[in-house]
């Protein structure tokens, strides 16, 4: 058996020209573990030997566990069990099980570590960060070609391999690389001309600067982020409902980029802003971060709450929010560990469904918000002193009636406000309902109760007399009952009513001689969302006043008439009640009443209950204690009330919180809800009770989250924050900086930017990343100083030429030798016809632009049609990053150009080159209208070709046409017309892909 | 107008131009067309076109029933609910998915048996029944979710969650095209809409672009996105577009002489050159003016009621025929109604929406297999879930996930088979139950795929047709 020892193999690998054992100086020098073992282990030893349920217990992610068994014996690679199986000639014996053996290249890889004591560092992502010193350098010339500590890194990685930087590139590409990569739209001419005729020795560095500051960078590096959280404004499963209020997180985020928010603090606000700064609006949008994915509206609203899909449709959800909480933040694969322990990192499913925990009182949905924060600010203090009230109230009524209170109670009760109006009950006669359902008529109580067959739509008749001589309003009150649903006062199943339409008939000598009177504005105490009282005499059939999520309480309808009646005999009246809503949306219990008073009185006097009217009625000398403080209460109250009611109306935004208004049984929790740890993911098989947890892996930050309070939701996530964005946390800033990377240069250092666990991949070049994460911690975690930085570097400004000296090395390019080139992205692209045709339309922000017609589907869903959308719609000029998103319908020519999959998360873009594609950019009719546009514009407008044909290459190149170009495009241009020419212009390789 | 209007290199002399070059696996890569980069170059003759052993199948034609089935009112004869029906039984639950318990409905159509293989089928399916001889019937499927959205998902791409591959982009990924022609993947909905999920459902997910579905509407004025210009782009002629194409090529030639060796440039150019042959194929394949009078109502494209899925059943057979991969065609779309999802009234509803089905299925194996295209084409017949063997409302059925039916036909299925059993009413599993996962699995088997070697890297896992699960179903299998 060949046993090579440790010089041999050394003199093996150098004949086969690998690096493993040779350092830049000749010498003999120990194998790196992550480098060169690690990737062994992780690809043929770790789908059976992880750390869940490892064969024959052996785990390699563990130097204890391999020395334990002595797998690993350090120093004698012949006694290690490792080598032994790994070198066996018996098939039933060698390791990998059933799969090919390792190269001999390999397998001297682990013997030489093994003779070299089997140095065994803990993994790469979770060791603190520390300051680490740029490399130092051999040759001069890459010293020289340095411009910043990061080029120092680059170049280190070049010279041990023995390759070359590029040279520099021009202006005109940089220019337009940075322009593209910084604020994913291309240079305008006058942006070029200043920087071309720049001769200052920090040229570059000013146009990086102003490219920085420009507000379509917040619009690019928002754009990434919403693919990193797959962001989209409609649910996303069968009832794909459109989300109206998901934007406001989109324009927290281009915000938040252009203002540099600190890293850390972004990461806090998107966990749990509405936690850590309530007043903040920022901080409340900003939680749009959980509720960006998909959401299964008929899982988790519409099928029946007492169902198992209920419960699976949470947890899945919850699942969603673990997932994009850890893959964004902590590059973490958390999600494998749902129906196991993760079968590679040390995540176990406890930890999981600790995470499932810290999320498990909130869901997805739209909260009010104050946009302004003055007035978030006052409306938290009326709120605080309304709770501070009842608080007092329960606990001792008397105690209210402060001399402040008191001198408040007096004033109010001498304005004309205070005055009872005086309502008097109808005598009833009859009460028929068309429906068949049965009305019960109380002479004694002067009520309707309905029962029996409950239809889905009714009509009520109620004649009823009244002594009342002169008549200025009718009052409908809807009473609730013991026998109604949800104590009604409604028949629906959740207690609610919708009244389409009132109608109220004198009767005359002949029952059915009628003569309708009609009403003014009524007033309600309570109107639904939606189901306001103006609906129920605003003549249309379809609308309704309703009474959700109000149940179970008394409710009155108010009916001024339009002229008050006098009469001078008792005058019988005919009501008609028309609820023809559907589904069963019935009135279960009323009374109707009449008034003389004026319409002044009415319109104040509305919303004073029964109980407070009685009162009131007593002089007040004359009042217990008790009535005087029922009456300081209901006034103070009302008063904080009426305060409120002034402030602006508040907005909404969609994110995970638990404070909104129930939707049917789609209702907010009012303490988190119970996690089990679900063996095998089962909700068929829950184990114990999961509490809210963070995870083990960074040996230097303890998993235990610090909760204020156990059951408090907010104070979950809180300490999930504080635990992400913990000094010892290496891997936020590991992540991010990787991302930073990634989009600045095309390609991350860890080529799986949500994996950093043990089977993601090696960074290529460690040491840089963990400056740069060093580097981002330390200076406030500002992106945009990092950015800065990696532009400036001289890595960034090699030219993207491939050169077949660096090629024959490093044909990927891992070790950046020249810059990577790229092919535009679907926005990018869009967004560079726009501005070349000058139509772009470059305001920030706002509400999202539907570029397809939006029709009304069957059932939740709308229909969505993007082939009859007009191209030469004003709403097509903005930027891509404000199309609105609908999820199970994307825009196909988006779509063609890789724009992921909004559903899910999307940390790189895939850059495909299809037929479909090719036939998009060639027909899509944006395209060809832009095309006809360009054509058309004033700029364009000259009597020559030429000019014409030079302009089109200055916009959408940056440079004029070379002499053969001209003649032949302003020959086509003769021929088939501008607008043709350019469209074959915006087809080319040239306008796609970025060098 | 269309853009070939001079010879057009082919793809293999372009290849080979490629090759010589610089890398061709690059630009293979980068078009897409085959793209489990490392099988490329070891894609081997003794497969037939497998990936991990001899495939059976090139291809497919998925009928996917929007809505979910009801088994007992189809293929599963229960007498059990003759015996019991109106009574009240305790299965345990509290309710079914979206209403309360209702009592045991019998199916209120017949059953009789066909064919030597003695299949029950009731009296909805009659045309299909003739041809129970050549299906092979999975009796027991389970869905671990009763909702449309997530089953849906599941039945698609293996995820009760939106946005992972489906069955039809993970084939494309894992075998490439048959033809460069057509697109790999094609869909064609309900003429009256998408499904539920609307397009999520045949998703590329994470998958790169060139495996998403082409959703082909027949009778729309562009049936294919892009295929052609917008129509009143009237600027835009036949002259026009050759020479811009031409002008196009020179353009990007030039450009390539000052990027060499970047296969992406040179990929771009080839992508154009394929387009245009999208540009003829494409309504070639869609034009059914050549078929004869007899073939048209075979498929009952003459009668209104078959007419629109008996039109897409035969365009699925011509797109097979030309090349693509996997077809996939739809009865019934989202919402309400207008599909298989029955809440309200199965005597109704069922046999309203299986009357527009029976034909066209039976004139679609009848055809196929005359053609020759069942040595090597699939058939699958799939659902998202079955029904409740108790009445919702007064005759509906509400959804039920704990048993349905599928079946195949074609290549390497042994038809006359019937695999499974559910219990007595139809409600549950009780004998080799199968799941979506474990038909995705056979699928794959048959066309020489190993389904658990089929994987692609996304969010930290090597990401899989069938999860962690899926058993190919060998007793099937011819």
């Amino acid at each position: 058996m060949f046993r090579p020892t440790f010089l041999v193999h050394c003199v093996l690998s150098c004949m086969l020209g690998l690096l493993v054992c040779t350092s830049a100086r000749g010498d003999v020098k120990d194998i790196d573990f992550q480098r060169d073992v690690r990737p062994i282990l992780q690809t043929k030893c770790l789908k059976c030997h992880g750390p869940y349920e490892p064969a024959g217990e052996l785990d390699l992610t563990r130097r204890e566990s391999a020395i334990e068994l002595q797998a690993v014996v350090p120093g004698q690679a012949d006694a290690s069990t490792l080598i032994q199986r790994i070198t066996a000639a018996d098939d039933a014996i060698r390791m990998p099980h059933q799969s090919p053996a390792l190269s001999a290249h390999e397998i001297a890889i682990l013997q030489s570590w093994i003779v070299s004591g089997a140095h065994w560092p803990a993994h790469w992502a979770y060791e603190p960060l520390k300051e680490i010193e740029p490399p130092e350098l051999r040759s001069k010339s890459l010293q020289q070609w340095c411009q910043t500590p990061i080029d120092y890194f680059v170049a280190a990685a070049q010279e041990l391999r023995g390759l070359v930087p590029s040279p520099l590139a021009n202006r005109r590409t940089l220019l337009r690389r940075a322009s593209f990569e910084l604020r994913g739209l291309p240079p305008t001419t006058d942006e070029l001309n200043t920087f071309l005729s720049d001769d200052t020795p920090d040229a570059w560095a000013k146009c990086v600067d102003r490219l920085l500051e420009s507000p379509a960078y917040g619009e690019r590096w928002a754009r990434h982020w919403m693919d990193l959280v797959h962001f989209a404004e409609t649910h996303g499963h069968d009832q794909d409902r459109p989300r109206e209020h998901a934007w406001p997180y989109r324009d927290y985020l281009v915000r938040s980029f252009n203002q540099d928010k600190p890293y850390h603090q972004f990461v806090r606000e998107q966990v749990a802003g509405d936690v850590l700064d309530p007043l903040n609006p920022d901080a409340i949008v900003a939680t749009g971060f959980l509720a960006a994915g998909p959401w299964d509206e008929s899982s988790l609203r519409d099928i029946r709450e007492d169902s198992i899909d209920r419960v699976a449709g949470q947890y899945l959800d919850r699942d969603d929010i673990v997932t994009t909480v850890m893959s964004t933040f902590m590059s973490t694969s958390v999600h494998c560990a749902r129906c196991h322990d993760h079968k590679f990192d040390t995540i176990s499913q406890r930890e999981y469904y600790g995470l499932q925990a810290v999320f498990a009182g909130i869901d997805k949905a739209n909260r009010p918000y104050d946009p302004d924060p003055k007035v978030a600010g006052q409306r938290a203090s009326l709120q605080s002193q309304l709770r501070d009230l009842e608080e007092q109230y329960a606990a001792d009524p008397p105690a209210l009636l402060t001399d402040e209170a008191n001198a408040i109670v007096a004033e109010w009760e001498s304005t004309d406000e205070a005055m009872p109006v005086r309502w008097l009950p109808m005598e009833l006669v009859s009460a028929v309902s068309q429906g068949g359902a049965t009305l019960t008529v109380d002479t004694s109580h002067h009520t309707v109760l309905a029962s029996g067959t409950r239809p889905d739509k009714d009509i009520y008749s109620i004649d009823a007399i009244t002594d009342l001589r002169q008549i200025s309003a009718l009052r409908l009150e809807l009473i609730p009952h013991d026998d109604l649903p949800m104590r009604g006062p409604g028949r629906n199943d959740n207690g609610n009513l919708h009244l389409n339409t009132i109608r109220c008939f004198e009767v005359l000598t002949e029952p059915d001689h009628l003569r309708e009177w009609s009403f003014k504005k009524p007033l309600a105490d309570f109107n639904q969302q939606g189901w306001s009282i103006d609906m129920s005499v605003d003549g249309d059939p379809n609308t309704a006043w309703g009474i959700y999520p109000e149940v179970g309480r008394l409710h009155q309808g108010v009916f001024p008439l339009s002229e008050v009646r006098t009469s001078s005999q008792p005058q019988r009246l005919r009501i008609e009640l028309h609820q023809i809503h559907g589904g069963g949306h019935l009135i279960g219990c009323l009374r109707l009443s009449v008034t003389d008073v004026g319409a002044s009185l009415l319109e104040q006097s509305t919303t004073i209950p029964e109980d407070i009217a009685q009162i009131l009625q007593v002089p007040r000398h004359q009042r217990s204690m008790d009535q005087r403080a029922v009456i300081a209460y209901w006034i103070l109250t009302r008063r904080l009330t009426q305060q409120l009611g002034a402030l602006p109306t508040e907005q909404f935004v969609y994110v995970g919180t638990n404070q909104f208004a129930a939707d049917g049984s789609f209702r907010p929790a009012e303490k988190p809800r119970t996690i089990h740890v679900l063996r095998r993911g089962l909700l068929a098989e829950p184990g114990d009770e999961a509490t809210a947890g963070a995870l083990s892996l960074i040996p230097s930050l303890p998993s235990q989250l610090a909760v204020r309070q156990a059951d408090n939701e907010g104070a979950r996530r809180e300490a999930l924050a504080n635990w992400l964005t913990d000094q010892r946390n290496p891997l936020l800033w590991r992540s991010i900086a990787n991302r930073v990377w990634q989009h600045c240069i095309g390609r991350p250092l860890v080529d799986t930017p949500n994996d950093f666990g043990q089977m993601g991949a090696m960074p290529s070049h460690p040491e840089l990343l963990d400056w740069m994460a060093y580097y981002l911690q330390q200076h406030g975690g500002s992106l945009k100083e990092l950015q800065r930085l990696i532009l400036t570097s001289a890595v960034y400004q090699q030219q993207s030429t491939n050169r077949t000296d660096g090629a024959e090395v490093d044909q990927e390019n891992r070790y950046l030798w020249r810059m990577n080139g790229r092919r535009l992205d679907a926005e990018s692209y869009r967004d560079a016809l726009l501005q070349v045709t000058g139509v772009l339309d470059s305001t920030i922000g706002g509400p999202s632009v539907r570029q397809f017609i939006e029709t009304p589907g069957v059932h939740v869903t709308p229909n969505v049609d993007y082939d009859h959308f007009d191209p030469g719609d004003p709403s097509q000029t903005r930027r891509s990053i404000y199309r609105f998103l609908f999820r199970t319908v994307p825009d196909p020519f988006m779509e063609a150009l890789d724009c992921p999959d909004a559903s899910q998360l999307a940390p790189q873009r895939n850059s495909s080159l299809t037929a479909v594609q090719a036939l998009a950019t060639l027909n899509d009719k944006l395209v060809v209208h832009l095309s006809q546009r360009f054509a058309e514009s004033p700029e364009a407008d000259q009597p020559e070709l030429e000019p014409q044909v030079r302009l089109g290459y200055r916009r959408l190149f940056g440079r004029d046409p070379h002499n053969d170009e001209l003649q032949r495009v302003t020959e086509y241009a003769r021929q088939h017309g501008l607008a043709n020419a350019c469209r074959v212009l915006f087809n080319t390789n040239e306008f796609l892909f970025v060098d | 107008m269309t853009l070939q209007c001079e010879r057009l290199d082919s793809r293999r002399s372009f290849l080979q131009r490629a090759a010589q070059g610089f890398g061709m696996l690059a630009v293979f890569d980068l078009l897409l067309r085959d793209a489990v980069a490392d099988t490329v170059t070891s894609q081997r003759a003794d497969l037939h076109g497998g990936l991990h052993h001899p495939a059976k199948v090139k291809r497919v034609i998925q009928l996917f029933m929007n809505g979910g089935v009801s088994q007992m009112d189809t293929f599963d004869y229960k007498p059990e609910l003759e015996r019991r029906h109106g009574e009240s039984i305790d299965f345990g639950l509290k309710a079914a998915v979206t209403s309360p318990l209702g009592t045991i409905m019998k199916s209120p159509f017949a059953f009789r048996q066909y064919g030597e293989s003695g299949r029950w089928v009731s009296d909805v399916f009659p045309q299909l029944a003739q041809h129970v001889d050549e299906l092979a019937f999975l009796m027991a499927m389970r869905s671990k979710s009763n909702v449309h959205g997530p089953a849906s998902y599941l039945q698609n791409t293996g995820n009760v969650n939106p946005g992972f591959p489906s069955l039809g982009s993970w084939l494309s990924y894992g075998l490439g095209s048959l033809t460069d022609n057509l697109p790999t993947f094609v869909v064609l909905p309900d003429h009256r809409g998408l499904p539920y999920n609307n397009t999520g459902n045949f998703s590329a997910g994470f998958l790169p672009a060139a495996h998403y579905a082409t959703v082909i509407r027949p009778n729309n004025a562009i049936p294919v996105p892009f295929l052609r210009p917008p129509a009143n782009a009237t600027h835009i002629t036949g002259e026009s577009e050759c020479e811009g194409q031409r002008l196009l090529r020179e353009l990007n030639a030039n450009h390539l002489m000052n990027h060499p060796d970047d296969s992406r440039l040179e990929a771009r150019i080839q992508s154009f050159e394929l387009a245009a042959r999208m540009q003829t194929s494409a309504p070639e394949a869609l034009d059914l003016s050549h078929e004869s009078p007899a073939t048209l109502s075979q498929y009952g494209i003459d009668n209104p009621n078959t007419e629109p899925f008996g039109k897409n059943c035969l365009i699925a057979r011509r797109l097979i025929e030309r090349g693509v991969r996997f077809v996939q065609v739809w009865s019934g779309m989202g919402g309400p109604k207008n599909n298989w999802d029955n809440h309200s009234d199965i005597p109704q509803e069922l046999p309203f929406i299986a009357s527009m089905v029976d034909q066209p299925i039976a004139a679609l194996l009848r055809d196929t297999r005359e053609r020759g295209l069942l040595d090597d084409t699939l058939i699958v017949w799939t659902t998202e879930f079955g029904r409740m063997p108790f009445t919702q409302g007064a005759t509906g059925r509400d959804h039920n996930g704990g048993t349905f039916v599928s079946w195949l036909a074609g290549a390497g299925v042994r038809g006359g088979t019937a695999f499974g059993q559910s219990d007595e009413f139809a409600y549950q599993t009780a004998i080799d139950e199968t799941t979506g996962y474990d038909l995705h699995a056979t699928i794959l088997h048959l066309m020489g795929i190993d389904h658990t070697q089929l994987t692609f890297s996304h969010n930290g896992l090597d990401r899989r047709l069938t999860d962690v699960h899926g058993k190919v179903i060998q007793q099937i299998l011819a």
